[in-house]
C-alpha cells in the first residue's frame, strides 16, 4: 500500500506567521524545499487567511504588532472547524514555550532557529502527528451517535482496565426489538432518530456508572458500566423511547454479564453479554437477560457441541434411528413409512438429546451438514431394506428451514438419491409448519418445486404454527403431521379434539392423509381412527430404533403380506 | 559590498548563519545588508530615551530574534544584553549600552557599503 504521508505528489501547504522580514525569509527557505509556503506578517492577516484544512501546519511568531501570537493561537484553538490544524510556535522566550503548549501549540522551535533539517524533521512529525490523529478521530466514533466504533470501544476499555483496576465492571449488550421493521414501516431516517435517541440518553441514564459506550452496528449498543444501577437505567431508557416515540412501540432488550470477569478478552465479555441479549429476542416478557453461571457452563457445552460436528459426521457418532408409521385405516394396522430420526453418541459426553443440539445447530446453520448426513443414511437404508428384506419402505426425514433457502438443496438432494439408487417418492420429505413463517410464498415455491420432481412433502407440528387459512388452503403438500400436542391432549381437552377435527377437516380438503404423531395408547388410537385419521406414529407402535431393530417391523410386515 | 570575510572579521559566526539559510550565501549576505536598516535601532533608543521600556523591549526583542538568525554574534550579544535589562524593566543608564550597539551597527553598515 502506497504510504499516503510519503506520497511525494502530495505537497502540503503551510503558512509563516512572522512580522520580521528576515525570519520569514530564512524560515520559508528552509520550508519551500517540502512545502508550499504562504507568508503572513501579522496575526490578523494570518486570522484572515486561515480557512478550514487550507494549512497542514501553521508557524507562528509569538510576539507580533497588531495581533499577537498568543491572541491567534488562542483564537485558532477556539475554533471547530481550525483547532485541528497544529500549530507551532516560536520564540526565544522560555517562559512562553510552556504556556504555548497548554494553549494548544503542537511543538515549539527557538530562536535562534536550529538547523535547517532540525526544522524540518520537527514540522515533518507534528504534521505526521496531526494526520494521524485526525484519521483516529473521524474513524473512532460512529457518526450517527457520536459513540465509539467498535474498534476503539474495545482498545479504550483495554487502557481502562489496564489503568483502573480492581473495580467491578458490568457489560450491557441492549437491543431494539424488530428494528428492522422500524427502518421498512417508517422509513431510515425515522431509525435514525431512534438509535440517536438511544445513544443521548445512554449519558443520562447511566449517568452515576457509566464507563463508555459504543455502536458496533446496526440496533446494537454496548456499554461498559460500573457494578450498579443497570435495570434503572434500561428502565429510563426505555422511559425515554417511549415518551419520544409514542407510536413506535419500542422495546428494548438486554443482556448483562454482571461483574464480568476482567481475564477474559473484552470482545469476550460483550460476546457473553450479547449471548444472554439474544435469548430473549422475540420474548414479551422479559426485557432484562443476565448471562449467569448456568448459561456460561450452557455455552461451554454448547461450544463443545459446535466444534464436535465434523468429527461426529466423520466418526459416524450421529446415529439415524427409526420410528414406524401404522396405516389404520384397515382391520390390521398396515407399516407404511418410517421417519429417520437422529441421534447422537458421543465418545465423550455420552448420549445427547436432540433437543440439546437440534435447536442450536438450527440457529447457526450447522444444521445443514447434519441434514445431509441424515439424508446420506436414511436413503443408504431404505436401500439395503430393499436388497437385503426385499421391501421397499419411504423414510421421511427433515428439511430445516435453512436448507429451504439453500439454492442448491434440489442437487443436494439428486445426489443423495443417485449415490444410493433410491427413488423420490422412497425420501419423504418433513417441513415443519413454522418454517412457512419466514416466507411462506418461497417455501411454498420451492416445496412446489420439489413436489413437481416426485418428491413428497409432509408438513410436520401442523396446526402448532400461525399460518394463514389462506395459505393452508394452496400449501402445495402430500402429507399433514398433526402436532403431537393435540394427541397428547386428547382425552384432557376439548380444545385439542376440536383442532384435531379442523386438521384432518383440511387434510380431507386437501384431499392428503394425516399422520398423528406421538400416539401411545389404544383409547387414542380409537378416537383418533374415528374421526378420519389414517396414519400414527408414536411409542405405541414403537419409540425410534436403529435400522437392526427396525428390520423386525418389515420382517413382520413382509411375512403378514405373504401370509395373505 | 559585504563579504563572508568582512563579516568573518566583525565576528559572525558566518558558518551557522549560512547553515540557516541552507548554505545559500547571496541570500544570507543579502539578509545581513538589511540590517542597518532595521528600524527597530532607531525606536529601541527612543523608546528607552523616552523612558518607554516596553517599547524599548518589543524592538529590542525583535532586533535579538534576527541578529540570531543571522548569527551576528558581537551585535547580537549586546542586545541580548539589553533585551534582558528591558524585559525586568530594569531602570538604569541604557547609554552606554545604546552607544555599544550603535558603534557596531555602524562598523556593519560600513561593511555592507
Amino acid at each position: 500500500m502506497r504510504n499516503f504521508y510519503e506520497d511525494q505528489n502530495i505537497k502540503r501547504k503551510v503558512l509563516i506567521v512572522e512580522d520580521e522580514y528576515i525570519n520569514r525569509e530564512i524560515l520559508g527557505n528552509i520550508l519551500m524545499e517540502e512545502y508550499d509556503v504562504e507568508y503572513a506578517c501579522d496575526g490578523h492577516e494570518a486570522w484572515e487567511k486561515l480557512a478550514p484544512s487550507e494549512y497542514s501546519l501553521i508557524l507562528l511568531d509569538l510576539i507580533m504588532p497588531v495581533l499577537s501570537g498568543s491572541e491567534l493561537l488562542a483564537r485558532i484553538k477556539n475554533d471547530p472547524n481550525l483547532k485541528s490544524t497544529p500549530v507551532i510556535v516560536m520564540t526565544s522566550e522560555q517562559d512562553a514555550e510552556v504556556d504555548s503548549i497548554r494553549q494548544g501549540a503542537a511543538d515549539f522551535i527557538t530562536k535562534p532557529y536550529d538547523m535547517p533539517e532540525v526544522i524540518l524533521a520537527r514540522c515533518e512529525r507534528i504534521i505526521k502527528l496531526s494526520e494521524d490523529a485526525r484519521i483516529i478521530r473521524s474513524t473512532e466514533r460512529d457518526t450517527l451517535t457520536g459513540l465509539y466504533s467498535r474498534e476503539y470501544f474495545f482498545e479504550y476499555i483495554r487502557r481502562i482496565d489496564t489503568y483502573i483496576k480492581d473495580i467491578k465492571r458490568d457489560v450491557l449488550v441492549l437491543n431494539i426489538n424488530h428494528f428492522r421493521l422500524i427502518n421498512e414501516m417508517y422509513g431510515r431516517s425515522t431509525g435514525d432518530r431512534v438509535l440517536k435517541k438511544v445513544a443521548d440518553t445512554i449519558n443520562e441514564a447511566f449517568r452515576s456508572s457509566l464507563i463508555i459506550a459504543s455502536r458496533p452496528v446496526a440496533d446494537t449498543f454496548y456499554i461498559y458500566c460500573e457494578n450498579d444501577g443497570k435495570e434503572k437505567g434500561i428502565g429510563l431508557l426505555q422511559e425515554q423511547l417511549d415518551k419520544t416515540f409514542p407510536e413506535l412501540k419500542l422495546r428494548l432488550r438486554a443482556g448483562i454479564y454482571q461483574d464480568a470477569d476482567m481475564k477474559i478478552a473484552p470482545e469476550d465479555r460483550f460476546d457473553r453479554a450479547k449471548q444472554a441479549c439474544d435469548r430473549i429476542r422475540g420474548d414479551y416478557l422479559s426485557n432484562v437477560s443476565y448471562y449467569d453461571k448456568e448459561f456460561h457452563v450452557r455455552s461451554v457445552y454448547n461450544e463443545r457441541l459446535i466444534k464436535d460436528v465434523d468429527s461426529a459426521i466423520k466418526n459416524h457418532d450421529f446415529l439415524v434411528y427409526y420410528q414406524p408409521k401404522y396405516n389404520i385405516t384397515g382391520d390390521t394396522p398396515k407399516l407404511c413409512s418410517a421417519e429417520a430420526l437422529i441421534r447422537w453418541k458421543h465418545p465423550e459426553l455420552g448420549m445427547i438429546s436432540p433437543g440439546d443440539f437440534i435447536p442450536l445447530f438450527e440457529h447457526n446453520g450447522l444444521i445443514q451438514k447434519v441434514d445431509n448426513y441424515v439424508w446420506e443414511c436414511a436413503a443408504r437404508q431404505v436401500d439395503e431394506w430393499k436388497k437385503k428384506l426385499g421391501y421397499t419402505l419411504p423414510v421421511s426425514v427433515n428439511v430445516s428451514r435453512i436448507d429451504l433457502f439453500d439454492p442448491q438443496l434440489e442437487e443436494k438432494l439428486h445426489k443423495v438419491l443417485s449415490d444410493s439408487g433410491i427413488t423420490e417418492k422412497e425420501l419423504m420429505i418433513e417441513i415443519t409448519e413454522s418454517a412457512y413463517a419466514d416466507d411462506a410464498a418461497k417455501v411454498m415455491e420451492i416445496t412446489e418445486k420439489l413436489r413437481s420432481e416426485g418428491f413428497k412433502i409432509e408438513i410436520d407440528d401442523f396446526g402448532s404454527g400461525y399460518s394463514s387459512l389462506n395459505m393452508i388452503m394452496n400449501i402445495p403438500v402430500d402429507v399433514l403431521k398433526l402436532d403431537r400436542s393435540f394427541v397428547k391432549n386428547l382425552k384432557k381437552d376439548e380444545k385439542s379434539l376440536m383442532l384435531v377435527e379442523i386438521v384432518i377437516g383440511i387434510a380431507r380438503f386437501l384431499n392428503v392423509p394425516v399422520v398423528a404423531e406421538g400416539v401411545e395408547d389404544e383409547d387414542q388410537i380409537k378416537t383418533l381412527k374415528g374421526m378420519g385419521c389414517e396414519i400414527v406414529q408414536g411409542f405405541y407402535f414403537s419409540r425410534p430404533v436403529p435400522a437392526e431393530e427396525f428390520e423386525v417391523f418389515i420382517k413382520k410386515e413382509v411375512e403378514r403380506n405373504d401370509n395373505n | 559590498m559585504i563579504t563572508i570575510e568582512k563579516l568573518d572579521g566583525f565576528g559572525a559566526d558566518t558558518a551557522t548563519g549560512l547553515g540557516r539559510c541552507a548554505g545559500k550565501e547571496s541570500m544570507y549576505l543579502r539578509l545581513v545588508s538589511t540590517v542597518p536598516k532595521q528600524p527597530d535601532f532607531d525606536r529601541m533608543a527612543e523608546a528607552i530615551e523616552a523612558g518607554d521600556l516596553k517599547t524599548g523591549f518589543e524592538a529590542a526583542h525583535s532586533l535579538k530574534g534576527i541578529l540570531g538568525n543571522l548569527s551576528l554574534s558581537p551585535l547580537y550579544e549586546k542586545v541580548c544584553e539589553i533585551t534582558d535589562y528591558l524585559r525586568n524593566g530594569t531602570e538604569m543608564d541604557y547609554s552606554p549600552l545604546l552607544s555599544e550597539i550603535k558603534a557596531m551597527k555602524e562598523q556593519l553598515t560600513a561593511l555592507c557599503d
